[in-house]
């Protein structure tokens, strides 16, 4: 049979919750419509609770003396479903409710709140949006410069596909100096006069790389690397190694001792590498491809080898698979092959750490030994790093311990 | 024609529309005979016997009769002497009149004229702008009319329509504002005018202030060739918000101005709706310039400054320009 | 009981006795509802003033007169011919009600049969139900027009009150203002309220016609009623009707009244108008007991019925609007 529940009824405006006084009825009596089976108090007036349909108790929840959320199920009765029909009561089911005890009370006063916005099938109505009515530019999310840029100037620099950077040539007349929308049109018309070429896909991704990288702390520390041992050794293998995997096996083992270095900052965490994946700056026609050499701690030299020329090989190809450039954690870059001595290289926006290996040089170095100078084969490591997550001293250690690995080029 | 003033456009709409619809009564404060206290129903209870009725002064009840009458499918048309006396039915518009359609299904064709704003010397309690109050409540379209022909033919739109209006006509213009005619371009309650286009900033304003506004413009254009947009809002409620942001999008920079007080209100809603829907027009931070936070003066040199003027309009127009 | 039946219609007063029957049945079944917790919001009765209630709304004409009832007049509401599904819709919020669960329990009408909606600020519908006669005479529909409102003795302190009653009297409109004096306003009772010597004197001052009555008294009820209302239909102009009686409520029923003078509840005003109209009914041979009984039985039945269906319908649905307000056009364009 139906069940029906007594609530504790909203006794006042003001009123949330009611004191039982006492209770007129108990489990396994009947009762009569408009009979009041329960006395409450507020702080206002005593009352009593009545029930609305014949029927016969069948369970009491509610104890003298303890106080209810208005809307809490303090009993139940049991009654047929033609007593339903004749008073239009509705059943424990047809309202979705349980019962409920004093400690929950206010709980389920939320829920009776909600009870108006119920579907029919206990769901809950989804709101309906609102189309708005007025339609403008698209909401631009470019990230702030270090100067003011206003919404509507954010929004014609979004149509026009303009970042921060760009502005940087204008010099602003607006407040503080700062550029305006008229600015920005009266740069745009006096360059539009100037021969314009369509900016690769490839040139618009290493550009968009390096101005993330561009908005962290970078900070770049060199030292000079003595090659001869490596060198010589070089010539020993079979395929030949090149100089850039010397120095990528070298930082792999060199970061497998001390991680942390190449973490990576995210809010108040640092992130530390899963694996030693370090990536190989390889040049290619108007832009720079990184493929990335796994587990690059856990190889030999001579086993990296061939993972390495195959990388490269692909890369100047220009058919590196995606997942070959995917989450390294630090990479090398040989501008040395271009004869360049030194360098301030940015390290990719997803990692802390660069480093660059300049052209050797052979230079006449002063040996204790032999009283005499001697002719030196060296060349420059520079480490360019997230200075959020790495000081100069740990930079340095870091340089230091790579200088001092490739010094035994037979144990990498 | 020769020339016709708002007042005259007034009286005019008045004439016409208890002319055209036996349902049309006017009921205030020495309407008739005497003609009221601005003139505005001179003549009218002579030549509409019986439709001109004089009220005691009792504003409370003089709105709930209006009120009671519509709903019997009367049009009454309510004077009341000043916008300030009108606080005194307050209740009736906006508990019984502006809650009444949406509660019970019967519409409320109330109009409800508000002789409003300030003039020289009227002092606190005979220059009040009470539009920013009614357009709070849902249930009242509430319009500020600024120039003769749109006095004539809101009038009649109010009149027509079903809803309840309150007709906020100012009083500085009644006779110092002057037209060829009234005729309109038939622009509906609900749609803001472009009074004057422009490119470097926008100035929304309604009421009296439209003019103080284009003078401000034509200062601003002599001074530094700025050409500056006026939009003239016509009715506060509904507020037509796509012409607003039209405008802001053409200019990037907005000037909200009104005569009422400064806190909340007519100017209060339009920042908050560009702020809101066009946020990324903006090139400058929404301005608002309202009368001062003190009650209205009597002495005019003391009004003068109180209200906005060309002046300080064009001032922080100058300031929103240079931003 | 010294009442005299003279000049008292049969089917009128058993008109107005079945209406006060109806109510108290009705406003029990209204109060049971309150105390199961199924009516949200308040509950407001009229136990105690059904005769001043029912014998004003008796002596109208729905279709040609207009009444404005107040928190206190469900017995005049069923008099005037409102049937009680409007009033159990409005109170269990209906979406068939006449207030479509926009308002709820006595803020309900049918402005439109002649009958405003009450809002809660006293007073208002005095001026209201001055305007609907005004706009009546102004399309020549006046003739034998009544217009009649109940106010409370709070009332008589707003300032509505006193617009109202002088400007329907400027106007010479055909008005009946009841005041149901039941001595408490919420908890405050006359003698914080006004010091005149009886709010029947307020007339003189407005220069109306004044009438006092015992509103605990059925047949006198019906008898200064229908003189005040006659007196207005033929032209005499506004007509204060002060009825006394004691209100046997709380102010609604979440108040039990416990301020109320014990003194007042056992004197004369303390009598309840439904038992002194039984008593009247039977002792004039207007009807009997088993008549009676046979009524209220009907009654209830009646009232189980309109709970029933009322229950049963759909309550609103808070995502779907259709108020086609103009000055809401967001809505209008949806």
């Amino acid at each position: 049979m139906p069940k029906v529940p007594i609530l504790m009824p909203q006794l006042g405006e003001s009123i949330a919750e009611a004191t039982i006084i006492r209770l007129n009825i108990a489990v396994g009596e009947s009762v009569v419509p408009d009979q009041e089976v329960i006395e409450v108090e507020t702080n206002k007036a005593t009352m009593g609770v009545t029930a609305l349909c014949a029927g016969e108790v069948v369970e009491i929840v509610a104890d003298e003396g303890v106080s209810y959320a208005v809307g809490s199920v303090l009993g139940m009765l049991e009654v047929t479903q033609d007593e339903l029909d004749r008073t239009g009561e509705k059943s424990m089911d047809e309202i979705g409710m349980t019962a409920v005890g004093a400690s929950q009370a206010s709980a389920d006063d939320d829920e009776e709140s909600n009870l108006h916005f119920k579907t029919e099938d206990g769901g809950y109505h989804e709101p309906v949006l609102v189309e708005p009515n007025v339609k403008g530019l698209p909401v631009p999310t470019g990230k702030g410069g270090a100067h003011y840029i206003s919404p509507r100037m954010r929004a014609r620099m979004a149509e026009l596909g303009l970042r921060a950077a760009d502005i940087s040539a204008i010099s602003g007349s607006g407040a503080g100096g700062r550029v305006t929308v008229e600015d920005l049109e009266s740069f745009l018309q006096y360059i539009s006069s100037w021969p314009h070429t369509k900016a690769s896909p490839m040139r618009l991704a290493v550009a968009d790389a390096m101005r993330r990288s561009w908005t962290r702390p970078l900070a770049t520390v060199a030292r000079p690397l003595v090659m001869d041992k490596i060198l010589d050794h070089r010539r020993s293998q079979a395929p030949k190694p090149g100089p850039a995997l010397y120095i990528l096996r070298a930082l792999a083992l060199a970061l497998a001792e001390n991680p942390t270095t190449a973490g990576y900052l995210i809010g108040e965490s640092i992130v530390h590498p899963r694996a030693f994946d370090i990536g190989v700056a390889v040049q290619v026609d108007d832009g720079v491809l990184v493929p990335i050499i796994r587990n690059a701690d856990t190889k030999t030299l001579s086993e990296l080898v061939e993972d390495y020329n195959r990388l490269v090989d692909l890369a100047r190809s220009r058919k590196l698979p995606e997942d070959a450039t995917q989450h390294g954690i630090a990479t090398v870059t040989n501008f040395g092959t271009f004869g360049l001595t030194w360098g301030t290289p940015i390290p990719l926006p997803n990692e802390t750490l660069i480093l660059g290996l300049s052209a050797g040089v052979k230079r006449p170095v002063w040996s204790e030994q032999t009283g005499t100078f001697i002719p030196v084969t060296e060349a420059e490591i520079d480490l360019t790093f997230d200075h959020r997550v790495v000081d100069g001293g740990g930079a340095g250690m870091l340089l230091n311990r790579i200088s001092e690995l490739l010094q035994k080029p037979e144990s990498l | 024609m020769s020339d016709v003033t708002y007042i005259d456009a007034i009286h005019a709409a008045l004439d016409d529309a208890l002319e055209n619809d036996p349902r049309v009564f006017l009921y205030g404060q020495d309407i008739g005979k005497f003609g009221g206290a601005f003139k505005a129903t001179k003549g009218l209870q002579e030549k509409y016997p019986g439709r001109v009725l004089d009220a005691p002064i009792s504003e409370d009840a003089m709105a709930g009769m209006a009120i009671g009458a519509a709903i019997e499918g009367a049009r009454p048309v309510l004077e009341m002497q000043f916008a300030d006396f009108s606080s005194v039915a307050f209740n009736q518009i906006v508990n019984q009149a502006a809650t009444h359609f949406y509660r019970t299904g019967v519409p409320i064709p109330l109009t409800m004229r508000l002789p409003s704003g300030g003039t020289p010397g009227s002092g606190p309690f005979h220059s009040q702008s009470m539009e920013s109050l009614y357009a709070h409540y849902p249930g009242l379209v509430v319009v500020t009319p600024a120039t003769v022909a749109d006095a004539y033919s809101m009038l009649m739109e109010s009149i027509e329509m079903d809803d309840p209006v309150v007709y906020c006509e100012h009083k500085f213009l009644y006779r110092w504002l002057k037209s060829s005619s009234y005729e309109s371009d038939h622009l509906p309650i609900g749609k803001a005018r472009v009074t004057r286009s422009g490119k470097h900033a926008t100035v929304v304003t309604y009421s009296a202030m439209v003019h103080e506004a284009v003078r401000a413009a034509e200062m601003l254009q002599t001074e530094g060739g700025w050409e500056i947009e006026v939009v003239d809002l016509r009715s506060v409620k509904p507020m037509d918000t796509d012409t607003i942001i039209a405008s802001v999008a053409r200019t990037g920079r907005l000037l909200a101005v009104g005569e009422a007080f400064p806190w909340g209100g007519v100017t209060a809603e339009v920042v908050s709706r560009v702020c809101a829907d066009g946020f990324h027009l903006l090139d400058a931070p929404p301005v608002r310039l309202n009368a001062r936070d003190t009650p209205i003066p009597y002495h005019p040199k003391l009004w003068a400054t109180h209200r906005p003027t060309p002046e300080s309009i064009a001032e922080s127009l100058r300031k929103l320009l240079n931003y | 009981m010294d009442t005299t039946t003279e000049g008292l219609e049969r089917e009128h007063v058993r008109h107005v006795f079945r209406a006060m029957l109806m109510s108290r049945v009705l406003e029990n079944k209204l109060g049971s509802l309150y105390k199961a917790g199924r009516i949200v919001g308040g509950v407001y009765l009229g136990k105690g003033q059904e005769a001043v209630s029912a014998s004003l709304a008796s002596c109208l004409q729905k279709g040609r007169d207009v009444y404005a009832p107040l928190i206190r007049d469900q017995a005049g509401r069923t008099a005037f011919g409102e049937e009680i599904i409007d009033c159990t819709r409005t109170y269990l919020g209906s979406v068939d009600g006449p207030m479509r669960g926009r308002d709820g329990n006595i803020h309900r009408g049918r402005p439109a049969e002649g009958m405003p909606a009450m809002i809660s600020h006293l007073g208002a519908a005095i001026s209201l139900v001055s305007g609907m006669l005004l706009a009546k005479r102004l399309r020549g529909d006046m003739e034998g027009v009544v217009g009649a409102t109940c106010v409370g003795d709070g009332c008589t302190s707003t300032g509505a009150f006193h617009e109202g009653l002088n400007s329907a009297a400027v106007e010479n409109l055909p008005l009946v203002l009841t005041v149901a004096n039941n001595q408490y306003a919420y908890s405050t009772p006359n003698s914080s309220q006004f010091v005149c010597h009886d709010l029947v004197d307020k007339a003189a001052g407005y220069g109306v016609q004044g009438h006092s009555v015992d509103g605990t008294d059925m047949l006198a009820c019906i008898a200064v009623m229908q003189e005040a209302v006659d007196r207005a239909r033929a032209g005499e102009g506004p007509q204060l009707v002060v009825a006394s009686m004691l209100r046997l409520t709380g102010h609604g029923e979440h108040d039990d009244g416990s301020y109320v003078n014990a003194g007042l509840k056992s004197s004369e005003l303390g009598r309840d108008s439904l038992e002194v109209g039984k008593s009247q009914m039977i002792e004039h041979g207007f009807s009997d007991a088993a008549e009676i009984e046979e009524w209220k039985k009907q009654d209830e039945e009646a009232v189980q019925q309109a709970v029933a269906i009322s229950q049963k319908e759909s309550e609103p649905d808070p995502y779907q609007d259709d108020w086609l307000a103009y000055s809401n056009p967001d809505l209008q364009n949806r």
